[in-house]
């Protein structure tokens, strides 16, 4: 017998108790037998612990791509209310399927989107109904004073033109109940979501109510032109109750993963910048603050301007498309100090409240 | 042991609905419980995420690491008498900086090192000297499995970890008998010994 087969045979309890004896007996006396037999279970040993591990790497790999994808993520910075942390809702944002959803009641949308409209009536009916709900909870709170309920996500958006247009990220008002919106000189006030680019991440609101709107003077204008890498830029946004701003530079002209779509500025974004203005130094908005690397500082990404208008300009529904391809073109900034940008800016930028049924 | 400290991290946490104490996340690691493991994957991720991302790494390269991490985390708690002296978060966080140092070192001379202050660093240089002997050994194990080739590799593991009888492996491989398998072991046992003893030095084999 080969001491190879041997053993194999004593290491799977195949001898007799009288071979094991003797296999034993070698084992203490011949040096050379003992040192080929702890080499062979050295070897065996070493190939079980290899296969092992490489059975739990496996199930790791298959637990990563199941939780996170294969793609690139792209943390969204969507300020989450305790009502979210709850659940432990996760708000990854993956580059997902082109989806621009027109929420409106025009009919005149082509036969191929129409399925899709159906969903969001469903949709706008909720918000109504939702927001309803809430409106009272308001009244009868005048009586009582309670807080209003904490939205179940919170984040930026600012002033897209003068009639009332907001912009913001889709990825915090995409199936929301309803949306409101609010800062230092306006109340809590219920907004119509009207454009949702998924793709792109952003979502177009309207306030309703047009005395609101009536007084509105949007100070800054968008700029379409090229951006240099270097340039000073700025944001402000509600990463908590407060208005908070924000500054650094343009660090490249594309995202991450070279998604040439995006801008990576060198601002630190929180949560809750999310939808936000990116302006540069003569008070233009070149962008909207999109997310951030998960975990890195200082690193975060907008949408770039240009991109918002081509979303807006593939729309098929006229009347909108028409209010919001005129965006402010006078703008009021240009050489004022920062600090005197900001006092004009803050009017316009919102922090935006999302409920949403879970 | 639960933790409860506020991370601001935590609201971009996967985590599933169901929540583990920490004792429940090792006795679940011991036991091999999948549920378990699937949820302290996710728990954990963005800590290593965040301090690679930061530190001059990929996206890839925190992914690596952090399954690098839980493999030793893993190895660890299946040692007889291990206990957790810090927060399971620590040890992860330490060891995953350890990983990652070692790799910035052994790819280049110089690098920013920027710890994160979140996080509270331990010595886990004992349960990562263990580590990185078996890991150089593993590491030999799966080159000379290379080099094996098929359908020896297949035929040593069918026999030595999936403990296939002769037979079934003489039916498998098309064989005429269980005799001709067990030669046919044979000679690729003899390879894989000499190619494996070969790579490994000597050195390692007597520290067993």
């Amino acid at each position: 017998m080969r001491p190879i087969d041997l053993f194999d045979d004593y290491l799977s309890g195949k001898l007799s108790a009288q071979d094991v004896a003797e296999f034993e007996a070698r084992l203490s006396s011949d040096s050379t037998f003992a040192n080929a037999f702890e080499q062979h279970k050295t070897l065996i040993d070493t190939l079980n612990r290899n296969e092992k591990r490489n059975a739990f790497k496996n199930k790791l790999k298959a637990i990563h791509t199941s939780a996170f994808g294969n793609d690139a993520k792209i943390i969204s910075i969507t300020r989450e209310e305790s009502f979210a942390k709850r659940y432990g809702r996760t708000v990854l944002v993956a580059a997902s399927t082109a989806a621009i959803v027109v929420l409106s009641t025009v009919a005149a949308i082509s036969p191929g989107v129409k399925q899709t409209n159906n969903e969001i009536t469903e949709l706008g009916l909720k918000l109504k109904a939702s927001s309803d709900a809430v409106v009272e909870g308001i009244k009868e709170g005048n009586r009582l004073k309670p807080l209003p309920a904490p939205a179940n996500l919170e984040g930026s958006a600012f002033a897209f033109n003068n009639k009332g247009y907001i912009i913001t990220s889709s990825h915090m008002v995409n199936g929301a109940d309803s949306v409101f919106v609010q800062n230092g000189s306006l109340e809590r006030t219920l907004t119509e979501v009207v454009l949702i680019d998924t793709k792109l991440d952003i979502a177009i609101l309207k306030i309703a109510d047009a005395k609101i709107v009536k007084a509105w003077e949007v100070p800054f204008s968008f700029s379409e032109k090229p951006t240099d890498i270097g340039e000073k830029v700025y944001t402000l946004g509600y990463p908590r109750k407060d208005v908070v701003y924000g500054e650094g530079s343009l660090s490249s002209l594309s995202g991450y993963y070279n998604d040439t779509t995006m801008y990576q500025i060198s601002i630190p974004v929180n949560p809750g910048n999310s939808g936000g203005p990116l302006l540069n130094d003569q008070g233009n908005v070149i962008g909207v603050i999109r997310g951030k690397i998960t975990g890195a500082e200082a690193t975060g990404f907008a949408i770039k301007s240009n991109e918002i208008f081509k979303s807006i300009a593939a729309l098929t529904v006229d009347s909108v498309k028409t209010d919001l391809l005129s965006p402010p073109k006078k703008q009021s900034l240009k050489g004022l100090k920062r600090t005197e940008q900001i006092k004009r800016i803050n009017p316009y930028v919102f922090n935006v409240l999302v409920y949403k049924k879970d | 042991m639960s933790n409860t400290s506020i991370n601001p991290n935590k609201a971009f946490m996967s985590s599933s609905k169901v929540q583990y104490t920490e004792g429940q996340f090792i006795d679940g690691l011991r036991t091999g419980n999948n549920e378990v493991l699937n949820v302290l994957y996710k728990k954990y991720y963005n800590i290593v995420l965040k301090f690679i991302v930061n530190n001059s790494g990929t996206q890839e390269a925190a992914q690596d690491i952090y399954q690098e991490t839980i493999i030793v985390l893993y190895e660890n708690v299946q040692k007889p008498g291990f206990e957790l002296n810090c927060q399971l978060q620590t040890y992860i966080y330490s060891i995953a900086k350890r990983l990652w140092l070692k790799q910035l070192k052994k790819n280049s001379k110089t690098f920013l090192f920027k710890d994160d202050d979140e996080n509270e660093v331990v010595d886990v240089t004992e349960d990562m000297t263990v580590y990185e002997t078996k890991e150089a050994e593993l590491e030999k194990m799966n080159q000379s499995l290379a080099e094996l080739g098929e359908p020896c590799a297949t035929l040593i593991k069918d026999f030595y970890v999936q403990k296939l009888s002769m037979d079934e492996i003489a039916e498998k491989f098309g064989y005429t008998n269980a005799d001709n398998a067990k030669n046919q072991k044979y000679k690729c046992l003899q390879r894989l010994k000499k190619s494996f003893f070969e790579l490994l030095p000597v050195e390692q084999i007597e520290r067993k």
